[in-house]
């Protein structure tokens, strides 16, 4: 295609432009420096962020003693499975699997789904009294009893030691609420009043128009809150102190992790007799099945990572924007 | 005649107002242990509400399986009670049922009245069967005055039977006064009401787990011992804000611990602007699959919990631990002494805790700053160019000014948030050495009143200060940033 004239002259001027102003879009010395420094910085720092993952890896798919005698620090040596085979003798372990696991999708499952309907339950103008509703939920974000009145709440309400604990109060997550509410006002409103023409209910619109739409803005909320209830401590730690079965996985790793007792011994009598023989080796393998423990409960954050990515920018821009 | 109705009608709305605030607070009711209907003899769990010893008989008999053991009690008092827990409960469903349902048109309006007479009436029946078991247990004591227990008429009990009483006459009354509504064809209710009623389950969920809770502030005014119950005797009123300070124990740790928060808070609030440089320095890289590479990696510690980031903290520097490792290899350190544990170190723990927020949060600080950048008008530096200004100068007079905004809200934000540094990241990093330097206000009540300390009541006191401390805060950074940007943040 001919070029018009006038992008002619746009392009020769654009060359003259450069040629007078060279000087400013060479590269200069201090540039290379500063390029040179700046790269560095952030190479070394990201470093620091994933070089203790890696260590923690090749330290529990190396081989025990070679581990032991301080060989393994920067990549794995004799290649092996036994400490992940060995998980199976951990007492416990396997009930709190079950319990983070289950408690992962059970509660993102029901927070994702009150959190879009009350979402747009909330975006509806002719409910009665609709902003005193929903200032109802958005204070109880500035605000907190404390810890020991929440306890005793929990007590009150006989959800201490109870599973259901990890579930019921994640329910109404009044941020999530709020990006999701913020959402949907975003969406066409011809879209609904259409459907409201044709005779549609608010159950048949939210499921079929509203549901579908947002669900960019649903999976962003998903993402975060699945991965707050897998990395959930705190309320395991308070409120199951009388029921160690029901411990989540991080807070049965912070019990490992505090233990002074060996967890080598479990290993040891799966393994082979000498080493049953060998303290230090059950020490060592206490360590390293402590290393394994951590590895298999961050395996699963590591794995959705890449779908995160996706999300990042969406999901903390949109908590800028507060309604 | 259209008149008179009207009257009517006009009655009725006041009466139906009566009726679900009374159905409102039998709802709350049963949330309440001090209002347990059930408790009819003393063994009963005090702090277990209707509610609670509805859904589990085994939280009712909790407390007395050594009587049932010794057989001093026939169970039979105790599966009465529990009956009629079930009952009662069945009853409010209904009555909460009928409260809805007023909200209809006149249709659905006589059969509200006609749910909460059936309701009340088997709440009325509840309560009887909790009577006959009050005086089953009054025979048995008869039979056995040596018996360790006595029975009780709790007050709840008399209160749900008044309060069932009321509904019961109200709803007849009501069912009375409504019209036939015969001319309507459907029970219908109108859409504001019927979006009200959807949201109100998760209203009540928000009720019962953010504002119950403060209800509980209550335990700040009595001497309350784990498992016991709180009664006039043991009513102390403002004794545990005195003994706060008075106490000279307990003000060195209260101390200790403000100077701990406010350092560490304060450690963070000064270096704020870390994630912003850093957003900053990485968009000056030239190539974009370095930038990603760097935002990948720097946002994954944020997503793993402080119990991973301890052990990953053990595995480099515990007495095994990697840097021990390298230091045997370089040889600044014997190969059979064992090398020190960088984590029981005493020096710098503020420093250091800092360090592992820094570390953990850095990256994904960053993100929202590096959005913000990239929002910056181009043409601004383009114009900058020009007129000859350097890489430090656009930076500092372009990109700075464009994001200080996003800044100043983090900045309120994290100065309402001075006394919650949060209470994971100090527990796991607790050990024997360090506990004075690291202990904070969260990490405080807890143990004062879970972890051994014992003393929920201070605990409860020293928490309440925090609360009403951060919200006076909050709202102190919201007028600050209305005055300044006339904008608020909350």
């Amino acid at each position: 295609m001919a070029k018009t004239a006038q992008e002619k002259l746009d392009a020769k001027r654009e060359k003259a432009y450069y040629k007078k102003h060279k000087n400013m879009y060479k590269v200069k010395p201090s540039d290379i420096v500063f390029n040179i420094i700046n790269y560095t910085i952030f190479t070394l720092f990201t470093i620091t962020c994933i070089y203790p993952f890696w260590y923690l890896f090749i330290n529990t798919i190396s081989d025990n003693e070679k581990v032991g005698r301080g060989e393994v620090n920067f990549y794995p040596k004799g290649l092996t499975v036994q400490n992940y085979w060995a998980l199976r003798n951990v007492a416990d372990l396997g009930n709190s699997f079950i319990v983070s696991i289950s408690r992962t999708i059970i509660g993102t499952a029901l927070m994702v789904l009150a959190s879009a309907f009350v979402g747009y339950l909330v975006t509806k103008q002719e409910m009665w009294h609709r902003s005193i509703c929903y200032r109802f939920l958005v204070i109880t974000m500035y605000f907190n009893a404390g810890l020991i009145p929440g306890y005793m709440n929990m007590v009150m309400l006989g959800l201490t030691n109870n599973y259901l604990v990890y579930i019921i109060p994640g329910i109404v997550a009044p941020y999530n609420i709020i990006l999701v509410k913020t959402y949907i006002e975003s969406i066409p409103a011809e879209l609904e009043e259409s459907a409201f023409i044709d005779g549609a209910s608010y159950l048949v619109v939210f499921r079929h128009i509203i549901w579908p739409l947002s669900k960019p803005i649903l999976a962003t909320i998903a993402i975060f809150g699945a991965v707050g209830h897998w990395n959930s401590f705190q309320d395991s730690l308070i409120y199951m102190a009388n029921t160690p079965k029901l411990y989540t996985l991080q807070h049965r790793l912070y019990v490992y992790l505090n233990q002074t007792s060996n967890l080598g011994s479990l290993v040891s009598s799966a393994t082979t007799a000498e080493q049953a023989k060998n303290i230090a080796a059950q020490q060592l393998s206490g360590q390293v099945i402590k290393y394994t423990i951590s590895m298999v409960s961050v395996l699963p954050i590591l794995m959705v990572y890449p779908f995160m990515m996706r999300y990042f920018e969406k999901g903390i821009m949109l908590g800028a924007v507060k309604g | 005649m259209a008149k008179k109705e009207k009257v009517a009608r006009g009655a009725s709305d006041y009466l139906f107002w009566v009726y679900r605030l009374l159905i409102a607070l039998s709802a709350v009711f049963i949330f309440m242990p001090n209002l347990n209907p059930i408790r009819v003899i003393d063994k009963i769990d005090p702090n277990i509400a209707l509610f609670t010893a509805a859904f589990s008989y085994s939280s009712l008999v909790q407390k007395v399986g050594l009587l049932l053991r010794l057989g001093t009690v026939k169970e039979t008092v105790f599966i009465i009670a529990y009956v009629g827990a079930i009952v009662i409960l069945v009853g409010v469903v209904l009555l909460v049922a009928g409260a809805c349902m007023s909200l209809g048109n006149i249709l659905l309006q006589r059969l509200a009245a006609v749910f909460s007479m059936i309701g009340s009436g088997i709440g009325v029946i509840g309560c009887m069967v909790e009577l006959i078991a009050n005086h089953t247990v009054r025979v048995e004591k008869y039979n056995n005055p040596t018996a360790d227990f006595y029975a009780m008429t709790p007050i709840g009990l008399k209160l749900f039977l008044i309060i069932f009483a009321l509904i019961l006459i109200i709803s007849i009354a009501l069912r009375v006064m409504l019209p036939s509504g015969a001319d309507l064809e459907e029970y219908e209710m109108e859409p504001k009401y019927k979006l009200f009623l959807m949201f109100l389950p998760f209203g009540l969920l928000a009720f019962v787990f953010c504002y119950l809770p403060l209800w509980g502030w209550r335990y700040a005014f009595f001497d309350y011992q784990a498992g016991g119950t709180l009664s006039a005797d043991n009513f102390v009123g403002f004794k545990w804000f005195g003994y706060l300070f008075k106490n000279a124990a307990t003000r060195v740790d209260v101390l200790r611990v403000m100077r701990n928060t406010l350092i560490m808070s304060f450690l963070g609030i000064a270096t704020s602007w870390l994630p912003m440089v850093f957003a900053i320095f990485l968009t000056e890289a030239k190539s974009e699959g370095f930038r990603r590479f760097v935002q990948i990696f720097t946002t994954i510690p944020n997503f793993i919990s402080w119990v991973l980031v301890y052990a990953l903290a053990l595995s480099i520097f515990d007495t095994t631990g990697f840097i021990n490792q390298l230091r045997v290899m370089i040889g600044s350190l014997p190969k059979d002494v064992e090398g020190p544990n960088y984590l029981m170190s005493t020096s710098a723990i503020w420093i250091k805790m800092w360090a592992w927020g820094t570390w953990k949060g850095i990256g994904w600080s960053a993100i929202i700053y590096i959005a913000g950048i990239s929002g910056i008008d181009q043409q601004l530096y383009e114009a900058a160019t020009v007129d000859g200004a350097g890489r430090f100068q656009k930076m500092w007079n372009i990109t700075v000014p464009g994001l200080l905004p996003t800044f100043f809200v983090l900045l309120l934000m994290a100065v309402a948030a001075i006394l919650s540094n949060g209470l994971d990241q100090y527990l796991v990093f607790q050990n024997a050495m360090n506990e004075k330097q690291i202990k904070v206000l969260d990490l405080y009540v807890y143990e004062l009143g879970l972890g051994g300390g014992g003393s929920i009541p201070l605990s409860t006191v020293v928490g309440m200060f925090k609360s009403i401390i951060s919200v006076i805060l909050l709202f102190g950074a919201n007028s600050i940033s209305k005055a300044l940007r006339g904008e608020s943040i909350i």
